[in-house]
């Protein structure tokens, strides 16, 4: 095994140590299983009864969205104290006075809470998958792979609090992280909004999207591609390898920031 | 087996280590003393690559400190050891033990011998949350000492230490200073300099006020610790 995997392996093993670990997954669990209820009703739209296959998926869908998106929360809590925390309690010293390169230590540290994050995504999303088996007796096909894809999300926002702690405070790095993903989520949601032909029409002339905005992390963007592979609908928003391109690339950013600074700082 | 040379380390106008040069042999152990402040845990810093020299080279057999490879024959022992206070002192020994190539069975072996030999054994289940500072620092110098080092960075290693703790680390230097190994030795207990090492320098605000093997330092007339209040005295009144 290679430092940085070791350092990675003993991430998660450091991470699933704290009690808040288990407490949140406890907690997100638990709001995932009162989608139970959701299931026994009846609804009506537009005076059609909806099956309850189409109720399994809408309810899906929208379970996919709510948990890809808290997701970021959750990335953001496990991400911010990494490195300040390593300082104070020994850990980054009992890494790096061994054979072990500041890259290693970063990536693996940064690794590790990704794997976790994404495990932690997989249960919800699990668990979301098997409560619509159980109710349905259909399992939505396309839910894992929407989770994989959503994991590089994860990533990206693991990178985004871990390089931002390298610059501020925990609690800023936190907050600006928190920020800077909902202006995506804003922004992004509401370009695809302006895709609408209803929409074109009522604001005509209005629709040019600014630079900064088609630049922005893409990361609403690729989770709703995501949700293409369980509502088997086309992705249309915007060109699907661009969507790839710009969350890959700024993550790629960060990490040479990450690293830039890890670099020059007093151990 | 390590070489300073004109090392210099600036803070914004604070210049912490003024164009310090020396070196210490292999097999020898080498002694840094100084006030608090004089620039002893800078330097030590800077070998193991912590911190960057502002100016000069600093060498580690040959390579340039701060590289893995060169770190990868060195074993370090902090003056306020910590660790993670969720590990035990089995599992802290057992991480180190990997990064020192160690896996399996034979980390297990090195592991248990090390717990023996810093007299850590039957304690090595509790948590580092429950060790006293003594314990911290007996695990400490045991990963220190784990994969058999060439070289041990020690900065006040017996911090905390009760006498037979102290005489307990002082056994366990000799015996790896038998066995070749080079020590640089970070202390204000200049009786434990004394029968350690065979070479010390004085620093004082950042400088190295005088270097050498301590028969030609320390006369037959006076003590070492005479000897240290002189230079360190002498600077300040050079000073003023």
């Amino acid at each position: 095994m290679n430092n940085l995997s070791r350092i990675a392996f003993i991430t998660v093993k450091d991470l699933m140590r704290q009690k808040s670990f288990y407490v949140l997954l406890a907690v997100a669990l638990f709001f995932v299983l009162l989608l139970r209820s959701c299931y026994h009703g009846s609804y009506t739209i537009n005076g059609r009864t909806l099956d309850p296959a189409s109720l399994a998926l809408h309810a899906s869908v929208i379970a996919f969205h709510v948990v890809a998106a808290g997701m970021f929360l959750m990335t953001t809590l496990l991400a911010m104290g990494i490195f300040s925390r390593d300082r104070e309690d020994g850990t980054m010293v009992m890494f790096l006075a061994r054979p072990v390169e500041r890259w290693q230590y970063l990536l693996g540290r940064i690794a590790g809470t990704w794997l976790l994050a994404a495990l932690f995504m997989f249960i919800l999303h699990l668990t979301i998958a098997l409560i619509g088996l159980a109710n349905t007796g259909t399992l939505v096909s396309g839910y894992f792979t929407a989770t994989l894809i959503c994991s590089i999300n994860l990533l990206f926002g693991v990178m985004l609090t871990c390089t931002l702690s390298l610059f501020l405070p925990n609690v800023m790095a936190a907050i600006f992280s928190l920020i800077i993903i909902a202006v995506g989520f804003v922004s992004d949601g509401a370009y695809q909004l302006m895709q609408s032909e209803t929409l074109r029409q009522v604001i005509s002339g209005q629709t040019k999207t600014a630079p900064w905005r088609i630049l922005f992390p893409k990361v609403y963007m690729l989770q709703d591609y995501a949700s293409t592979w369980i509502t088997e609908r086309a992705f249309e928003a915007m060109p699907l390898g661009y969507v790839w391109l710009n969350v890959l690339v700024w993550t790629a950013l960060l990490a040479a920031l990450a690293l830039w600074r890890f670099s020059r700082s007093e151990i | 087996m390590i070489a300073f040379e004109n090392v210099t380390k600036s803070f914004g106008p604070l210049v912490a280590v003024d164009g310090v040069s020396f070196a210490v042999p292999k097999g020898e152990a080498f002694a840094l003393l100084g006030p608090n402040g004089a620039g002893k845990t800078t330097l030590v810093r800077m070998l193991l690559g912590f911190s960057r020299s502002t100016a000069g080279r600093i060498f580690i057999e040959g390579q340039p400190a701060g590289r893995s490879e060169s770190r990868r024959k060195l074993g370090y022992l902090a003056e306020i050891h910590r660790i993670p206070p969720y590990l035990s002192g089995w599992e802290y020994l057992m991480r180190q033990a990997a990064f020192c190539g160690l896996a399996g069975v034979q980390a297990r072996a090195a592991v248990s011998e090390m717990l023996k030999r810093v007299g850590m054994e039957g304690q090595e289940k509790k948590r580092a949350s429950h060790y006293s500072k003594g314990m911290v620092q007996r695990i400490g110098l045991g990963a220190a000492l784990l994969g058999d080092p060439a070289l041990l960075v020690l900065d006040e290693p017996v911090s905390g230490l009760d006498p037979l703790g102290m005489r307990d680390v002082r056994v366990l230097l000799e015996e790896y200073k038998r066995r070749g190994g080079t020590i640089l030795l970070n202390s204000h207990l200049l009786s434990e300099v004394e029968r350690l090492c065979g070479s010390v320098a004085i620093m004082n605000k950042g400088r190295i006020m005088v270097q050498g093997p301590l028969a030609h330092i320390v006369q037959a007339s006076e003590t070492l610790e005479e000897v240290f209040i002189r230079h360190v005295e002498g600077g300040k009144a050079n000073d003023a």
